[in-house]
Parts: structure tokens; C-alpha cells; sequence
């Protein structure tokens, strides 16, 4: 494969993000130094921020110029679908923690997971979510000082 | 150095108690057990046992909580290895090499160079204790915020481009983290990036976010795969490989004894310990090895840095905590608590009154070592069928335990919450192929390097150049450039040959 094979492709994905993060710490910098410009307030945090800017110049530049190989493998919509899933999953039984209790969440979250996964079999799907979550509950209840809501158990 | 009358004289105790030995395999057990579960700490499975230890002699209940102390440190690299998730903090940088090496079905040797490390580790730091517990209590008194500061920007700087495919990234990365670090009211009373959280005053919860930079991301990006270990003749457990895994260890001694006297040294340092100690370590090793490209793809000497120096720390902060009644950190504060709890008192006058005590606790931890060997090895075989399990049970099973030992460590929503906006953030920094561990490094080290910078600051009085008054600071400042230097060679040097090998002719 040579340069003259791989054709130029701004990486739109990769661009977004470290421009996201780089608004982020724009705007932490910005805060930060509305509180104060005592260097006591700015010693780490303001440097580290322009260098951080500073890099995401050279990476977005990157982004821009960068060459890909047409024949490299790539992620099937499925794959990414999949994993998008668990990511999406895993945010909704965080946020029902505290709303519908660690028990149930903690159960139709692991139900959900197998299914993502690809577990089919009747048997482990009711079976295993169950005994799982009397696990943890139980466990952590005699491990750890703080209470935690829970629906059923 | 050592006190030969004192010395028999622990002997002797520790002979006539078979009280301490019963409570040495327990004690290890315990430890291993806490060790390897997400977010709980060693300090918090110390804290767990002490009630338990009100009941018994002064020498056993010391032994016992050592016991536990020396397994939990273990511990930790058990799931840094097999799942990415480092147990405790200083487990870190186990997972740079350890889990790509169990990826690759190298989880026996892994987990055998971790264990033959970290005993090997603590039997050498705990001679070195036995030896120079006085001196190396007092070099640590001469520690001061300029070398303190010094330290953390060195361990930042050494493994700013960990894994990532450019020195750039890998830069933008440590900066983030370093930023992540500072998030929260820092030392001279400033609040910034709290966004109105009252839970981010005192900062981003360090472990949970560490857990969701380096594990549940990497959990997320296996959704697709069927085992850790791809392929299935590698998915055995032996003895014979763990063993192997231990010879490594002995293969290179360099590695070994530059891990433990940076764990001895930076342990023994309080406030720092062995969470850092390790990513020094390894740092360090990288820097110096001539297959450094090969760090962080499962080199086995990553392990036995990390590991070598995570071990060995444990025996810098017992000099600490002994000669100077300091704790070096959680572990050692909570068995300061348990001296007081049989009305002891550590520090200088213990150790000038009952030196043939000091003794007998530093030798009942050479036996602790000697017998982690062999309940390590047991406890490595059975924790290693992980790698048989599918991961569609393994990664909800993880992410649920990982949440809730978040939420053990900050006792409310807000370990959870943080675990899953970091969780996130690895995942989409992973892909795009940025090294998530600095990240974690940058996190773990901001808020130090930060708070060390103001004091030096504060008693330099904005004067920057007092630094120069300091001459060990400005050796570990020297040191960093040219670590970088050597970095941005070395990334330049492959690029220049990754062009020349793509151009025609």
C-alpha cells in the first residue's frame, strides 16, 4: 500500500470529540479564572489548560490531513450498534439506581446485558439476573457502612 | 544497624506465640479477597478486620492486620490482570501490561510474574526496613514540597505517552487528566469546575473515575467478543505457566530491584505511596528498556515494575509509620489506630522502648511473604477461571460490581455517576486512540502536583527561582526533560522510518 493509494478523509468523529473536550477545557479555563487570577488559583490549572488547546490545534490538524487505507477493516454498523446498546444501558441503570431502587435496576440491567451479549437461552435469561442481583445485594449489604434503596429485597 | 539483643528477643517472641502465626493465612486471605474487589480498598478491608482485633494480643493483632495489608496489596493486580480493573490504586499500572498480556492468553504468566514480584518485592523492602528503619525515616523528614512536586511532575512526564499511537496524544491526554485533577476547591481555598456539585468540591472521585477509564470502557469495547482470551486453547489455567510466570520475575532482576527500591523510597514518602510508586516504577522501566514499543502490549517487565514497586511500598510506610508514628496512608493510619487500640503509641519512643516488637513485626512479614507464595498461587488458580466465563455474563457482572464498590467508596450516587461519565470518556478516548491510562495518571497525580506546587509557591513567595535552592527537585526536573526528549526522538525516529517503509521504491 502507498501514500498514493490511500485517499485523504477528514475523521469527522475524531474531530467532534477532542473539539467537544477542548470546549470543555476552554470553558473550565474561562471559569477558573473568573473566580481569580491569583496565580495561587492558576499555578497548574491555567498552563496545562493553553497546553492542552495547544495540542488540540496539532490533533485537529491531524483529523483534517489524515489518510486512510481503504482496504483496513472496519466496524460493522451491528458491531457498533451493539456496544452503543451497553454504553445506553448502562447510563439508564445508573440512573435508575436511586429511582427504582439497586435491586430492580441492578436486575433488569443484567437481564439486559445478556441479551445484548447474545445469551438466548431461556433458562439463563431468568435464572441467572435473579440470583445474581441477591448476590450483590446481600454482599455489599453486609460489606459496606451505607444504606442503599432497594425495592424488593 | 541492627539491634542484636532486640533481634533475639523477637525471635524468641515470635517463636512462643502461635497465636501470630494462626492469624498469618487468614489475615492473607482476607486480603486477597478485598484486594481483588473493585473499590474497596486496602485500607478499607483494614478497617473492616480491626473491630475483630480489639480481642487479641498486641504482636497477633498486628500480625493479622500486616496479613491482610500484604495479601490486599497483592490483591489488587488480580483484576487489573484478568479484567483491566485495577482493585486498589496502586494496581494501576499492572493493568498496562498485565491485561494486554492476559488478551493474548498470557494470563498464567501474568499473574505468576505479579505474585513472584510482589513477594519478592515485600521480603527486600522489608529487609531494607530491618536495616535502615531509622535513616529512612529521616531522609523522608527532609522531603519538602519543591522534591514532592518534583516527584509528581517526573511520574506525569515518564508515562505521558503511554499506549497512545502519538506522543501528541498521549500529552493531550495526561493534560486532561491533570486538568480532571485539579477540578474542585484546591489548597488555597479556590473552587473551579464544580459546575454547582456540591460532591466536586473535594474533587472527581479518583477510584470510581479510574475504574471507568480503565475497565468498564474496555468492557464496553469487548460488547462484540465472546471471551477475554480469544482463542480457546489458550484459556487454560496451569500451575506449570504460573510458575513460569514467577521465573520471569527472576530473569530480570533489574526491573525487580528498581521497582523495589522506588516502592521503598516513594513509599516511605507520606501522602504519596504506593500509588504512585508503582507508576513511577513503571515509568521508569519503560523509559530505560530497549524494547520500550513493546510497553504497554503485555511486556512483562511492566508487570514486574509495577508490582516489584506497589509490594515493596508497603515496607517504606511501615518505616515511616514505625520510626515517626506518620502514616504514610490509609493502611498504616488504620494500624496506628490498632496501636492505640491496645494503648500503644508509634513513633520514636516505641521504637527506642520495644525495638525487639519493631523486630518481630518486620520478621513476621518475611514469613507473610513466604507464605503468600503459596496461597497467592492458590488463590491466582482459582481467580483465573475468569478468563473461561463468556464475557455476555462477565460484563454486566462487572459493571454492576464496579458500581456498587463506587458507590462503597463515596457512600452515595455520586461514586456510580462518576464512574459512567468516565466509563464513557475512556471508551470514546480508547477508540480514537488515546492512551487512557494517563488519564488515569494525570487524575491520579494532578491534585498532588498541584497542591505541592502552591505550598512551594507560598513558601518561595512567588518567587519562581527558589527552586534553585533545591537541588534534588532540580535533579528530578532535569531527569523529566530528558525523558521527554528521549520520547519525542523516539516518536520522531518512527515516523521517519514508518514514512520511509510506506514510500515507493
Amino acid at each position: 500500500m502507498t501514500q498514493g493509494e490511500a485517499r485523504r478523509q477528514v475523521a469527522w468523529a475524531e474531530l467532534g470529540f477532542v473539539t467537544a473536550i477542548a470546549a470543555g477545557v476552554l470553558a473550565f479555563v474561562v471559569e477558573a479564572r473568573g473566580v481569580s487570577r491569583d496565580p495561587q488559583n492558576l499555578l497548574l490549572l491555567q498552563p496545562t489548560a493553553w497546553l492542552v488547546l495547544g495540542l488540540w490545534a496539532v490533533l485537529a490538524a491531524g483529523c483534517v490531513t489524515r489518510r486512510v487505507d481503504p482496504a483496513a477493516p472496519r466496524e460493522s454498523r451491528a458491531d457498533l450498534a451493539r456496544v452503543i446498546g451497553m454504553v445506553a444501558a448502562f447510563g439508564l441503570f445508573i440512573l435508575g439506581l436511586e429511582e427504582v431502587g439497586y435491586d430492580v435496576a441492578i436486575l433488569v440491567f443484567v437481564l439486559v446485558g445478556l441479551i445484548i451479549g447474545g445469551e438466548r437461552h431461556p433458562a439463563a435469561l431468568i435464572l441467572f439476573p435473579p440470583i445474581f442481583t441477591l448476590a450483590v445485594i446481600h454482599g455489599f449489604r453486609l460489606l459496606i457502612p451505607y444504606p442503599f434503596p432497594t425495592s424488593v429485597l | 544497624m541492627i539491634d542484636t539483643v532486640a533481634f533475639g528477643s523477637a525471635v524468641a517472641m515470635l517463636a512462643g506465640s502461635l497465636d501470630a502465626w494462626l492469624w498469618v493465612v487468614p489475615g492473607l486471605l482476607i486480603g486477597l479477597v478485598f484486594g481483588a474487589l473493585p473499590g474497596i480498598s486496602v485500607s478499607m478491608a483494614m478497617a473492616l478486620v480491626l473491630p475483630a482485633t480489639l480481642y487479641m494480643e498486641f504482636l497477633p493483632a498486628i500480625i493479622f492486620l500486616t496479613s491482610v495489608y500484604t495479601g490486599a496489596g497483592f490483591g489488587g493486580s488480580i483484576p487489573a490482570v484478568l479484567i483491566n480493573i485495577p482493585g486498589t490504586s496502586s494496581a494501576v499500572a499492572t493493568t498496562f501490561d498485565g491485561y494486554p498480556m492476559a488478551r493474548a492468553g498470557k494470563h498464567n504468566e501474568a499473574l505468576g510474574a505479579a505474585l513472584f514480584a510482589s513477594c519478592i518485592g515485600v521480603l527486600i523492602s522489608y529487609m531494607i526496613l530491618l536495616v535502615l528503619v531509622q535513616p529512612l525515616a529521616e531522609v523522608v523528614l527532609r522531603i519538602g514540597p519543591y522534591e514532592m512536586a518534583a516527584i509528581g511532575i517526573w511520574g506525569m512526564v515518564l508515562l505521558g505517552s503511554i499506549g497512545g499511537s502519538s506522543v501528541s496524544k498521549g500529552m493531550f491526554a495526561a493534560g486532561l487528566g491533570i486538568l480532571f485533577g485539579t477540578v474542585g476547591m484546591n489548597t488555597a481555598g479556590y473552587m473551579r469546575g464544580d459546575m454547582g456539585i456540591p460532591w466536586l468540591l473535594d474533587g472527581i472521585p479518583t477510584i470510581p473515575a479510574m475504574v471507568g477509564l480503565l475497565a468498564a470502557s474496555q468492557l464496553f469495547a469487548l460488547v462484540n467478543a465472546k471471551f477475554i482470551v480469544e482463542a480457546e486453547g489458550d484459556r487454560g489455567i496451569s500451575l506449570r505457566r504460573i510458575l513460569a510466570g514467577g521465573a520471569m520475575v527472576l530473569k530480570n532482576p533489574v526491573t525487580l530491584l528498581r521497582g523495589t527500591a522506588i516502592g521503598v523510597f516513594v513509599g516511605a514518602v507520606p501522602g504519596i505511596g504506593s500509588s504512585i510508586a508503582n507508576l513511577l516504577s513503571y515509568g521508569e522501566t519503560r523509559r530505560t528498556s530497549a524494547d520500550a514499543e513493546t510497553f504497554g502490549t503485555g511486556n512483562v517487565k511492566g508487570v514486574i515494575a509495577a508490582e516489584s514497586a506497589n509490594s515493596s511500598s508497603e515496607g517504606g510506610s511501615m518505616a515511616t509509620m514505625l520510626a515517626l508514628g506518620i502514616p504514610g496512608g490509609g493502611a498504616t493510619a488504620i494500624l496506628l489506630a490498632a496501636f492505640a487500640m491496645h494503648n500503644v503509641i508509634g513513633g520514636p519512643r516505641f521504637m527506642e522502648q520495644s525495638r525487639d516488637v519493631v523486630y518481630a513485626i518486620i520478621l513476621s512479614n518475611f514469613a507473610q511473604a513466604a507464605v503468600l507464595v503459596v496461597v497467592g498461587t492458590i488463590f491466582v488458580y482459582g481467580a483465573s477461571t475468569i478468563v473461561r466465563l463468556p464475557l455476555r455474563y462477565l460484563i454486566p457482572s462487572v459493571l454492576v460490581v464496579s458500581t456498587m464498590g463506587a458507590f462503597a467508596m463515596e457512600g452515595s450516587i455520586a461514586g456510580p455517576i462518576t464512574l459512567y461519565v468516565f466509563a464513557v470518556l475512556g471508551w470514546l478516548l480508547s477508540r480514537y486512540g488515546f492512551p487512557v491510562a494517563a488519564v488515569v495518571v494525570g487524575l491520579l497525580l494532578g491534585r498532588l502536583i498541584e497542591t505541592e506546587m502552591l505550598r512551594a509557591w507560598q513558601l518561595a513567595g512567588g518567587d519562581l527561582w527558589r527552586v534553585l535552592d533545591y537541588p534534588w527537585a532540580l535533579g528530578i526536573l532535569g531527569l523529566m526533560v530528558l525523558s521527554l526528549a528521549l520520547s519525542l526522538r523516539r516518536d520522531l525516529a518512527k515516523r521517519r522510518a514508518l514514512r520511509a517503509a510506506a514510500s515507493p521504491g
